[in-house]
């Protein structure tokens, strides 16, 4: 399999060519276009009750689409996100990595999707009640509305709600007034998400809820 | 006459230089600036055969009831087109086979390009999820097109099969069909692909990266109710 990510930062899309045999499962509606004897199948996000697990508490759907490379040459799948921004592959070793509902893109085989109860700090900090989580040995595409900016974190850092896209699991997460009682409340930062431990972090630089913000008020 | 696309690809705009007596036909609402002697003359079709026809059939593909003619008056003179949604632009030269436009794609085009609007038929139209009018542009000339998010092309080659919300344009020597994209038609709706355009024989589709229907679903519920 050979998979590029095009389009970047802004409007990033995924081309990622099957070898004979080959999967490859994509969130549902994230196809844009394929080649056409390749084999579409919808499947539950991981058996039933897995899948409405992720799809009532994951922000993701009921149904993924594994395309299959079912001829005797390479083909051809396009994959990308529903808001234009900037898409990531990251290569699982076993390891876990905790995605914000939403962000998945794809994945291969060998990578498990879940849902893990997140508390109620998250949900305070607009990334929901629940995490996903991926794990297993392959490759995993995620993305944001936005750039996507990393951050190795050692100690703590601040990241304003709804902006982590990514972390590692032993991070943990912590909701807290921006600054003082009236910074917070007038200089338009509110709540922020506290992110504490050692490891990696991705931030997008927009959010969907900073446009819809934005637009409400302009809506009568 | 001579085009440069600037700002690419985020946030293009179509820069069009004319010499006097040179003209551009563009979509209604797509100018963004231009020359102060720039003549603009607004019909509902190609430039001096506006009818009330050509207008409705305008209005049914999703684009804007009215066509806008910029002419310099008495010099060289520019304008620029912009589109509502940020993303690529293309330039397209017309020299033999026509393109087949989706509706919201369209910029602008030389006055020697044709434009017609063609009726999809039931079957396509009703249940791609797009318009249901493609517009046909013909002739010689440059065209210009936008798209929601980057642009990238697909020589096809026998058989591709292309999600209805991403189509920019394509060949007319293409042929298409309205069909499933899975196995079966559960498959197809149970994945949330729904229906998408299967291309047969050979020719060029210019793809648009991002479906501004997609965005538009994950913004909607973001969105106060009005």
């Amino acid at each position: 399999m050979q998979s590029k990510i095009e389009g970047g930062p802004a409007f990033a899309y995924i081309n990622i060519d099957l070898d004979p045999g080959e999967t490859v499962i994509g969130e549902s509606d994230a196809m844009s276009s394929m080649a056409a004897d390749l084999d579409m199948e919808a499947k539950f996000n991981g058996g039933f009750f897995a899948g409405l697990a992720k799809a009532f508490l994951g922000g993701e759907s009921l149904f993924v689409n594994h395309f299959t490379n079912n001829t005797s040459s390479t083909r051809r799948v396009t994959l990308v996100q529903s808001t234009p921004g900037n898409t990531r592959a990251v290569e699982l070793n076993g390891q876990q990595l905790c995605l914000q509902p939403g962000a998945y893109i794809a994945s291969t085989p060998g990578v498990q999707l879940g849902v893990q109860w997140a508390g109620f700090k998250s949900w305070f900090a607009r990334e929901g009640l629940f995490k996903l989580t991926v794990t297993g040995t392959g490759t995993v595409w995620y993305g944001a509305y936005g750039g996507l900016l990393e951050k190795e974190v050692h100690g703590e850092y601040i990241v304003d709600t709804s902006h982590l896209v990514a972390y590692e699991p032993q991070m943990k997460l912590n909701i807290q007034l921006a600054g003082g009682l009236f910074s917070s409340l007038f200089g338009g930062e509110g709540f922020v998400t506290r992110v504490e431990g050692k490891g990696k972090i991705v931030v997008q630089t927009r959010s969907m809820s900073g446009l819809a913000d934005w637009i409400n008020p302009r809506l009568w | 006459m001579q085009i440069n696309i600037t700002h690419r690809p985020g946030n293009s705009a179509a820069k069009v230089s004319l010499e006097a007596g040179e003209s551009i036909t563009a979509e209604g609402g797509a100018m963004i600036a231009m020359s102060g002697h720039m003549q603009v003359e607004t019909t509902t079709h190609k430039k001096d055969q506006g009818s009330i026809l050509g207008a409705l059939k305008r209005l049914v593909t999703g684009e804007s009831l009215f066509l806008n003619h910029f002419t310099p008056s008495g010099g060289p003179g520019e304008v620029y087109f912009g589109t509502a949604l940020s993303g690529d632009m293309m330039e397209y030269n017309l020299n033999g086979p026509g393109i087949m436009v989706q509706g919201g794609s369209y910029v602008a085009s030389s006055p020697s390009v044709d434009m017609d609007i063609q009726w999809q038929g039931f079957g396509k139209a009703l249940f791609s999820g797009e318009s249901m009018f493609l517009i046909r542009l013909s002739g010689q000339g440059p065209v210009i097109l936008n798209s929601f998010g980057a642009v990238y092309p697909i020589q096809v080659n026998g058989e591709y099969i292309v999600d209805t919300g991403h189509i920019v344009a394509f060949e007319e020597t293409l042929n298409y069909e309205v069909s499933k994209a899975g196995k079966s038609w559960l498959s197809s709706i149970l994945g949330g692909e729904g229906l998408v355009c299967k291309f047969h024989g050979q020719g060029t589709v210019w793809c648009q990266s991002h479906n501004a229907g997609s965005f538009g679903a994950s913004l909607g519920p973001n969105l106060k109710p009005r």
